[in-house]
Formats: structure tokens, C-alpha cells, sequence
């Protein structure tokens, strides 16, 4: 019986392969992000002491821990976001894992492949700082350097963690109350600076504290006089760590004083800054390396230009003195440091630029031009790291990953760019489908000749058929190279015009905002090619975008915010502002013909409005039970197209859909009975037309829920520790009929028109059939695909979290109408319909994403293509993916298996035979003329 | 020295000499032997085939006979198209699709030839009864028809089902619009 049930599932399923394999890696697209990496906390390192060629290792602002491959700026691996983004990462020489603190969890990643070594919880703090102990101790294992913590934010103190286990060896506490701030350690001890704030006001002072490596116990203590210039962190540039030169550095607020002491003794140098430009900031780089010079390099940024100065430290004198400086350049640019043996080399930086200079002279060693690219056009870089190779006195290369202020992060490798990471995707939190302007001024003409009579009709489409001949030269000229490209299946890069000029309507814009506010166009076509990035500040001075939500129009998009006080309008096709006169209402509907009801949450309750205005009185409210929470609500979305009103039946009778295009779902929560339950109302009239009530629900998980034609599903996490029969993860599908009955149209009959505020009694509710199903996984979010005309069957797509996938459920495998408890009859199955199966288990060839690992999606958005088989697909949050689906296959395009070279070779051989054989044909049928017949 | 030959067998010498004549014996000829016919046969045989020429009256009944027989003709086949089309089932396939096409084209064919098919019969002794034959033929060719619709429905080819007119049913209209307030 159950192999049957299998084997039915299975012939079921198998229509509804998601991909195929020559269509993996072109039809889609995958950004595996990191996010913005951390300056102090990204650094190339050998992933094992052997290793010829060194990764890319960064913590970026999120907290996620990854290696890239500096040659293609590819993912090595990647770790899961943390909490916040208080992220350290630390890497000892000639070591093969990678240390992390990020938040409270310290961690040790294989340098190679990211597999988690050890891995440690700091109860009740947060790391506050990490470093590797270099130096051999004795109490350290051979060949697993330590590392010291730095725990604050609850107990404040320092902990030595084993390299090989992360257990901690000892723990120093620090109960004076003053705010710690660094660790760094020399050869014989570790220091442990805190800012120690006096009672009365006034600035901090820096108090060091030496502990012994060995023991942690507190060897000696002393402070700095710094109450005139610190107070608070951001006052103190560096605190040296693991170098040569473990100085700690700190300016005043105005950035005139540079002051500078070494750490371990009580004197401090102090320089002034160059005065010839105020200093907005200033930045120190050292080298990390312990046995480099001690030099390092301070870095001054003014409003226009930046520059920098060398010191060189004396360690035996105890003194520190400028070496040389680097001139002034106007323009934006940072520095790197990098060491190779014991020389230190400093690579500056600029939009134009790369260029190295030793630390012990001034002489520049190398000067390379940067190639422009389109990518970083108009950025500057803000960090970033190098890696020189120096021959002879001179350096031959240079590789330095930066990061551009556009969210860019690049490996310039000597004058080229060699790859970007658009790393400011990694927080998208909106994105809609861009529709283009062009588009309209033909719907536009369109309707227009709709609505005249057949000769001026006639005559106005003449003239636009003549006004686009202009285009004929072109499009001519142009075709020869689509043919070729089409015959060889090569795509080339995308432009507007191509995406206005696509003939599928692939190549679509999504609008994508990030909460740094950054607002980028992604052509979903074309492997997601950026097609323009802008900085939404540019637009609203003075404010700070941290939540845009985005709506697309026809044309633009408009971006709202907190801080803003008046939605932002953007062309969708070129980035540039729009001015709000041009952004006139173009949702709202035929007021003539319907009346607009809108209804919004507010106060725990559900309330609908008449108009588009807010009014005070609401025209219906719907309040769940008492103890209920509504979490969420959808709506059916505005764009539904239904193909067919009614489902036909195996005995081709038909079962009438219920089609209301105000129905909303609304999901209510019970924190204290773990139950949840869904309310479905006609938002016209807030009549309740339906509920379902489901118990033993873990609450606190998400319940999402899509809409869709007249069905509507959702997914619920059950409790675990309720006493139900099952447990897991369930999907509810439930469909909408005007009656239960064939050929019948319910309570309504045949009326064209319908109106749910006038309505004709209880009759008028739906008739809803509902199946539940077990799923493996838990859902984060679903939606429906969407076509142009709805004639293509549905998929559902579900993001799972668990497994970084997404996943189109088929909509048949999910029919609610799958007969349970028996097989299905040959009326059934004719209707594609199969026996009931409790479990629905993900097919791997659902899965959209194959090998690609798309992690922390937050949404997934949907659009029709040019072509009824096909919908496009756009995820966001943490990564971007893209792919398009075609649930009933592609019916109406030549797939990539189509031979074209081939039908135009037997075209030609075709029409080659037919010369040939011509003159033999007409010779004979001359021949039989003129034969006597015998 | 030779010997002298012995004289050849005498079934030999019958067969190299058949008797010119048949011998005057009572054993009856072999089954399936037909005797040459001598001329004066042949001659008396002549004799009695001349054929006397039926009467009109006689030819009529034979018209009408003949008549029956093509009316009857299409019924005749429809057991065994009965039998065909049921055994090739319901599904849309080119052979059916050909057997169901010809269940058609016959009997409006024939209908529209009706006045030639029974031209041959037509005398003015059978004009009168010849329209109940003609009728009779019609009603057959019907019968082929209606077999042919039968098979038609039974493939779901007709329009009888509400089904088949759902595309012309239109969804109804609302006389309100919700949205949520955040979509405008």
C-alpha cells in the first residue's frame, strides 16, 4: 500500500522538475555575501603554514566570519551572522585556524574550510577584544597558539583560551568598574588597558594593567594622564597589539595632538598634527607582525584631501620621532600596511592610484594607475589590506583588497581590478520589481486607440507605426549581431535599451534598498548585473535611512523612511531624483466603478476604513478573541491574474472558485494556551468567512502565510513539548469554492456584479476545503509564483532557513482536494490528482537554489516574464539570488537543448536538394508529355 | 550379337496414341473430367443457351431488389464500425481521429449523392416505391452518424458539459476594493 502511495507520489512529482542542468548557473544568479568587512579584523593569511597562496579572512559588520579567495574574489566559506555585529577575528603566524569573538561566542574555524575547530561562551559578556599569544610560554601546546579574550558588557576581565581546545586556562577579573577597552601582549607580559572615568566628569584616563601570561595574576598597574583628550573610545586611535611597537596612541577632540605612548612604560610623546587643513580623522596603521620594524603610519583625512606621517619607534630609548611624511593629495584614499620579513611597506590607496613606499625612507617603491571601473566609478576607498612583493628594492606587485565608500569591496592587483564584491546587498530589507516607463507609453497609445472610433484609430496607429520606423535603421543594423548571437547562444552585457528592447521580458529591474540606505537596480536577466547604485543620503541631507520601504510605479519608485520627511522618488531606469508632481496616485482604482475601503492594524485590532483618506470612524473592526494576538494579515495581491473561474472536474462538470479580491487572512496568536489561529475576512465588509483553529503551536516561531487565487496556505512550527500525536512542522493549504457542489455557482448564482457590504446572508460565505501537511523543515517565508495571464499552474516558494534553501512546491502536491484514505479514481486522477500523503518531503530537484547556499532571506519576490510559462524569482536579505521558474515547463520558448546550428543546416542541405533535384523532375514530367503512350 | 528390344509396355503405346474416340464402356468419368465437347455438342449447347428477356415488371422487382440491398449496405457495417470504434478507445489519436472522420464524411456523402447512387434503379415502375428505399438509405446513413456522435461525445469532443463553456463565464465584479492602507 504505501509503495503504491510512493510510487503515485512519485508520478506525481515527477512533471515538476525545478531546473534543468544546462539551465543551473545561467538562468540564475547568487551573491553569497558577507557584508561591509571590518577594517582591524580583515587580513590575508596562509591557511596553513605550507600553503603557496593566502585567503582573503574578514569579520564584516554583521558578525559573519568568511574567507574569500583573493584571485576571483570567490567564497571559500562562510559562517553564520552573528547577533550583532561586534565581531573580532585574529589569526596566529604559521597557524591554520582562525579565531573569532563575535559577541560571546569565540570561535576557531579551519583556516582552510571553515569547519569550527573549538568553540567557547562567555556566560553573561560579550568579547570586547581578541588576541593571539605569539610567544612561546611554556604552558602554551606546540603548535596551537593561545588566545587572550577580552570580556566586558557584565564581568569585565581577561581570559586565556587554550588554541588547541578553547578551554580557558585562567581568568583575570577586574572589578574596579572602569570600562575596558584593549588587550595587547608582549613577549614577557599582557597588557590590559581600560579607560578609568573619575567621578567628577571630565575626561578618562587610560589605565594599563600588566598581568602575567602564566598565571593572569595582575603584575603591576599605572595610568596615564589622558583627561584632557579621552572620553570616550572613539578617542583612542590605537592601542598596538601583537606588534613590534606595542604603542598606544590618542588624540583630542578636535584632532590637533597626536599623543603616543609605549605601552609598558609611563612617557608620552606628543605631536602635533599638520595644520594646514582640519582633520576630520585620523587612523594609525602598524604592522601585526611581531618581529617586523617597529614603524607605523598615521593617516590624516581632511575634507578634501589626506596624507600621512611615518614614526619610527626607538625601543631601547623608549622614544618615538617622525620619520618622513607623505604629501598631501586631494581626493580620498586610505592606506594599508603590509610586512614581508621584517621590512614594513605602506601601500596608499586612492581612486586613481596605488602606490608603496617603505617604512624606513620615503622613496616610492612602485606606482600603479588604476584601471577605472564601471563598478567603483565615483567611490574612494575607506580601508583596506595589501600584500607587496618586493624585489630589488622595488615592489613588482601589489594586491590590495579594499573597500569602496559604494559598498564595493575590490581587489586591485597592480593596476587592474581584478574582482568586486558588492558587499552592500548584504543588508538589503526592501526590493520591488522596477516597471519601466516605456512599457506605460505603449499601454498608454494602446488605450488610447482602444478608445476611439475604427478611423481615427486606424489613422493614430499609422502614424505611431511611422513615428517607429525611426527605429528600422537601427534595429537593422543591430540584427545580424542578435541572429549570430541567438544561433551561438551567447548573451552579451545588458543595457536599458536591451532590457526595454527584450523579447521574453527576462531582463527585469529589481529596486533594492539597503539599510545603510543605498538604492541599486539588479538586472534579474542578466546574472544580476548592477545596472545602477546610489547613496539615498545624496538626496535628503541631514537625515539617516535606516528602514526604507519601497513602491514601484511606472517609471520610478518611491522610498519611504522614518527620518524622511517626505517620500523620496526615483527613476527606476537611470537612478536620478524624479520631482513628486510626476509621482501622481496611479494605483488607486476606478473610484466611478468601485468604492475603496482600506484597512490597517492599529491597536490590536483590524479596522477598515472608507477611502483612501484616514478617517476617524471605522466602517468595520475586527477584534480577535480575548488573549489573541494578530501577528500578521495578507491580502490577496493586487496583480492576480485568473485564468479559468472554475476548476474543471474529471467529469468535466466544474467547481466554481471563490474569486474575491478583498478576502485577507489574518493570523492571531494565544501566548498562554500555544495556539494559533487564522481568521479570513472580507475586508469590503469585515465580515469573518472562515477560521481554523490549531493547538499545541510553538507561538514564537514565525507563522507565515501567502495568498493566492482562491487559495491560501500557511505554516506553523508545533510545540514540542505539547502532548499532540505529531510534531514538527506543518503546511496548511486550504482552496475556496462558491459551493461544495458541481455546476453550482452558491448563494450568488449567476449575478455579474457582487457586493459583500450588501450581502445576501450567511449563504454568501466560500466553501473551503483544507489539507494539512507534514513537512520536514521549518518555512520562513512563502509566496506564489505569478505569470502574466495565471494560465501556467502555480508553484509555491518557500524560503527554508535551516538548510539556506528555496524551495517551489508544485501546486497539485499541495492540492487540498487529494482524495484521503483511498486511491485516487480515474475521474481524479485525469484531474491530476493523487492519493493523500500526510508527509510532504522536499524533492531535491524543488530546489531552486541547487548548490548555491542562499542564507538569511529575508523576503522573496515574484514577477511575470514576457512569456505566460515563465515567473521570475528575486530573494533578498543577507544574500541575492535570483532564478526564474517555469512550473508547467517551458511551453512557449525553444529550450537550451534546441539545435538551431543543426535546423539551419537542414534547412540549407533541404534547399540544396531541391536545386539539384529541379531540373530532373521538370525534365522527366517534359519527357512524359511528349512520350506516345504504347 | 544384340538382342532384339522388347516391345514397349502397353500403357505406353496408350499414351503415345490415345484413343481418338471414347470408348463405348460403362465406367463413369473421374470426377472433376470434362469431356471435350464434340461440335454437335457444342452446337445443341448453343441452342439452349439463348436467354428469354425478363418482362419489366420482372426487371423491376430485381431494381427494387438491388435498391433494398444498397440501403440496407450502411447497417450492414455498423455493427463492425461499432465494434471498431469502441475498441479504439477514448484518447485522441490519429487513427481515431481518421475512423471518426470517415463516420462523418460517409453518410453526408452519400446523402448528398443520393439521387446518383439510386439513379441506376430509377424507372418509371419504381420512382414511386424507390422513395421509401431512399428513405429507408438516409435512415441507416443516420444511423452511421449518430455512431459517429456518440463516439464524438464519448471523447469529449462535444460542447454538453458546463465545462465547455466556462471561458465564456466571466468573473464577477466587485462593487467595493479593499487594500491595505500601506499599499496606497
Amino acid at each position: 500500500m504505501r509503495v503504491n502511495a510512493a510510487l503515485a507520489l512519485a508520478a506525481c512529482l515527477a512533471p515538476a522538475a525545478a531546473i534543468f542542468e544546462d539551465d543551473a548557473y545561467h538562468i540564475d544568479f547568487h551573491y553569497a555575501l558577507l557584508g561591509h568587512p571590518k577594517h582591524e579584523a580583515t587580513f590575508f593569511q596562509k591557511p596553513y603554514a605550507a600553503s603557496k597562496a593566502s585567503l582573503l579572512y574578514t569579520v564584516s559588520e554583521n558578525g559573519t566570519v568568511g574567507a574569500i579567495n583573493p584571485k576571483d574574489g570567490a567564497l571559500v566559506w562562510r559562517s553564520a551572522p552573528g547577533a550583532s555585529g561586534n565581531g573580532h577575528l585574529r589569526a596566529g603566524e604559521e597557524q591554520d585556524t582562525v579565531i573569532s569573538a563575535v559577541d560571546n561566542r569565540i570561535a576557531a574555524w579551519s583556516a582552510s574550510d571553515g569547519r569550527i575547530v573549538w568553540e567557547t561562551n562567555i556566560d553573561g559578556a560579550i568579547a570586547e577584544d581578541l588576541e593571539i599569544l605569539e610567544q612561546e610560554d611554556g604552558i602554551s601546546n606546540d603548535n596551537a597558539k593561545d588566545a587572550v579574550v577580552l570580556v566586558a558588557h557584565g564581568i569585565n576581565g581577561v581570559k586565556r583560551l587554550d588554541g588547541k581546545t578553547g578551554r580557558v586556562k585562567w581568568t583575570f577579573e577586574d572589578t574596579s568598574g572602569d570600562t575596558p577597552f584593549q588587550v595587547s601582549s608582549s613577549p614577557t607580559t599582557i597588557y590590559y588597558i581600560s579607560l578609568h572615568s573619575p567621578l567628577l566628569g571630565g575626561g578618562s584616563k587610560l589605565r594599563v594593567t600588566s598581568l602575567s601570561p602564566i598565571t593572569g595574576k595582575k603584575l603591576d598597574s599605572y595610568t596615564l594622564s589622558s583627561e584632557g583628550e579621552v572620553y570616550t573610545k572613539e578617542n583612542i586611535l590605537f592601542a598596538g597589539a601583537n606588534t613590534a611597537a606595542p604603542i598606544l596612541a590618542w588624540t583630542d577632540k578636535a584632532h590637533k595632538v597626536l599623543k603616543v605612548n609605549i605601552i609598558g612604560t609611563k612617557g608620552v610623546s606628543s605631536f602635533n598634527t599638520p595644520t594646514s587643513e582640519s582633520i576630520e580623522s585620523i587612523v594609525l596603521h602598524a604592522p601585526r607582525k611581531v618581529n617586523s620594524l617597529p614603524h607605523f603610519l598615521v593617516e590624516y583625512q581632511t575634507a578634501t584631501g589626506h596624507s600621512a606621517e611615518i614614526y619610527h619607534v626607538d625601543l631601547k630609548k623608549s622614544t618615538v620621532s617622525q620619520a618622513y611624511k607623505l604629501p598631501l593629495l586631494k581626493g580620498k584614499g586610505t592606506f594599508a600596511t603590509s610586512t614581508t620579513d621584517a621590512n614594513v611597506y605602506f601601500t596608499r590607496i586612492t581612486s586613481e592610484e596605488v602606490s608603496v613606499v617603505a617604512s624606513v625612507s620615503h622613496g616610492i617603491l612602485g606606482k600603479w594607475p588604476i584601471k577605472g571601473s564601471s563598478a567603483l566609478a565615483g567611490a574612494y576607498p575607506v580601508h583596506g589590506v595589501a600584500e607587496v612583493v618586493v624585489k630589488d628594492n622595488s615592489a613588482s606587485a601589489v594586491r590590495s583588497a579594499a573597500l569602496f565608500s559604494n559598498g564595493q569591496w575590490a581587489l586591485i592587483r597592480n593596476n587592474e581590478i581584478a574582482w568586486n564584491r558588492p558587499e552592500f546587498l548584504s543588508g538589503t530589507i526592501s526590493a520591488v520589481w522596477a516597471q519601466l516607463p516605456e512599457e506605460e507609453s505603449l499601454a498608454h497609445q494602446l488605450e488610447e486607440e482602444h478608445h476611439q472610433d475604427v478611423i481615427s484609430a486606424y489613422i493614430h496607429r499609422v502614424q505611431r507605426h511611422l513615428r517607429d520606423l525611426q527605429y528600422l535603421p537601427a534595429w537593422l543594423q543591430n540584427l545580424p549581431n542578435r541572429v549570430l548571437g541567438s544561433v551561438t547562444g551567447q548573451s552579451d552585457s545588458t543595457t536599458i535599451e536591451e532590457i526595454q528592447h527584450d523579447t521574453f521580458g527576462f531582463h527585469k529591474l529589481v529596486i533594492a534598498a539597503t539599510e545603510k540606505g543605498r538604492l541599486s537596480a539588479l538586472d534579474v536577466g542578466s546574472q544580476g548585473k548592477i545596472v545602477w547604485s546610489i547613496d539615498l543620503h545624496q538626496f535628503a541631507p541631514g537625515s539617516i535611512i535606516s528602514s526604507p520601504s519601497l513602491k514601484a510605479f511606472r517609471g520610478f519608485v518611491e522610498v519611504k523612511d522614518s527620518s524622511l520627511t517626505r517620500p523620496l522618488f526615483i527613476n527606476s531606469t537611470s537612478g536620478g531624483q524624479v520631482s513628486s508632481q510626476d509621482a501622481h496616485d496611479q494605483w488607486l482604482p476606478n473610484s466611478d466603478q468601485e468604492t475603496l475601503v482600506t484597512y490597517k492594524l492599529s491597536e490590536g485590532k483590524l479596522q477598515g476604513f472608507l477611502g483612501a483618506e484616514p478617517t476617524t470612524q471605522p466602517v468595520w473592526a475586527f477584534t480577535p478573541p480575548p488573549g489573541e494576538k494578530i501577528v500578521r494579515y495578507t491580502a490577496r495581491p493586487a496583480k492576480d491574474p485568473v485564468a479559468s473561474i472554475g476548476k474543471v472536474l474529471g467529469d468535466r462538470r466544474v467547481l466554481y472558485k471563490y474569486l474575491n479580491p478583498n478576502l485577507v487572512l489574518v493570523t492571531t496568536v494565544t501566548e498562554a494556551g500555544r495556539r494559533a489561529s487564522v481568521y479570513l475576512l472580507d475586508s469590503a465588509s469585515g465580515q469573518l468567512l472562515h477560521t481554523a483553529l490549531h493547538s499545541g503551536v510553538d507561538v514564537s516561531r514565525p507563522i507565515p502565510s501567502t495568498f493566492s487565487e482562491n487559495w491560501f496556505t500557511y505554516s506553523l512550527t508545533l510545540d514540542s513539548t505539547s502532548s499532540t500525536a505529531s510534531r514538527g512542522y506543518q503546511l496548511v493549504v486550504s482552496e475556496l469554492f462558491e459551493s461544495p457542489l458541481p455546476d453550482d455557482r452558491g448563494p450568488l448564482g449567476d449575478s455579474a456584479n457582487s457586493s459583500t457590504v450588501l450581502p445576501k446572508g450567511e449563504a454568501a460565505k466560500p466553501h473551503v476545503v483544507s489539507q494539512s501537511f507534514q513537512i520536514p523543515e521549518e518555512i520562513s517565508h512563502m509566496t506564489v509564483t505569478q505569470t502574466r495571464q495565471g494560465i501556467t499552474s502555480r508553484e509555491l516558494i518557500v524560503t527554508l532557513p535551516s538548510s539556506n534553501s528555496i524551495v517551489g512546491i508544485p501546486r497539485g502536491v499541495i492540492d487540498p482536494r487529494r482524495p484521503v484514505g483511498r486511491d485516487a479514481t480515474a475521474q481524479e486522477q485525469s484531474e491530476g490528482l493523487v492519493r493523500y500523503a500526510p508527509m510532504i518531503l522536499f524533492d531535491p530537484k524543488w530546489h531552486l537554489n541547487h548548490k548555491y547556499e542562499v542564507a538569511g532571506i529575508k523576503d522573496v519576490i515574484t514577477s511575470e516574464s514576457g512569456l505566460e510559462s515563465t515567473s521570475l524569482v528575486f530573494a533578498y536579505g543577507k544574500d541575492i539570488f535570483g532564478t526564474r521558474v517555469a512550473p508547467s515547463f517551458a511551453f512557449d520558448v525553444l529550450g537550451k537543448g534546441f539545435n538551431k546550428v543543426q535546423m539551419l543546416l537542414t534547412v540549407a542541405a533541404l534547399f540544396v536538394g531541391v536545386l539539384f533535384v529541379a531540373p530532373l523532375v521538370r525534365r522527366k514530367q517534359i519527357n512524359s508529355l511528349w512520350t506516345v503512350p504504347q | 550379337m544384340s538382342a532384339q528390344p522388347p516391345p514397349p509396355p502397353k500403357w505406353v503405346l496408350d499414351l503415345n496414341t490415345p484413343p481418338t474416340t471414347k470408348p463405348k464402356t460403362n465406367i463413369a468419368d473421374p470426377p472433376g473430367y470434362t469431356a471435350s465437347l464434340t461440335r454437335r455438342d457444342r452446337a445443341a449447347a448453343s441452342k439452349q443457351s439463348v436467354r428469354k428477356q425478363p418482362t419489366p415488371e420482372e426487371m423491376d422487382t430485381l431494381k427494387m431488389k438491388k435498391a433494398w440491398e444498397v440501403a440496407i449496405a450502411p447497417a450492414k457495417q455498423l455493427p463492425m464500425n461499432a465494434i471498431g470504434m469502441y475498441m479504439t478507445g477514448n484518447t485522441l489519436q490519429i487513427f481515431s481521429i481518421f475512423m471518426v472522420f470517415t463516420l462523418f464524411k460517409t453518410p453526408l456523402i452519400a446523402a448528398l449523392n443520393l439521387q446518383k447512387t439510386f439513379a441506376p434503379f430509377e424507372t418509371p415502375g419504381t420512382s414511386s416505391r424507390l422513395i421509401m428505399v431512399k428513405l429507408v438509405y438516409l435512415l441507416t446513413n443516420a444511423l452511421m452518424l449518430g455512431l459517429g456522435i456518440w463516439k464524438v461525445n464519448a471523447m469529449g469532443l462535444l460542447p454538453t458539459t458546463r465545462s465547455d463553456w466556462l471561458a465564456w463565464e466571466a468573473e464577477r465584479t466587485w462593487s467595493e476594493r479593499a487594500v491595505p492602507r500601506e499599499w496606497l
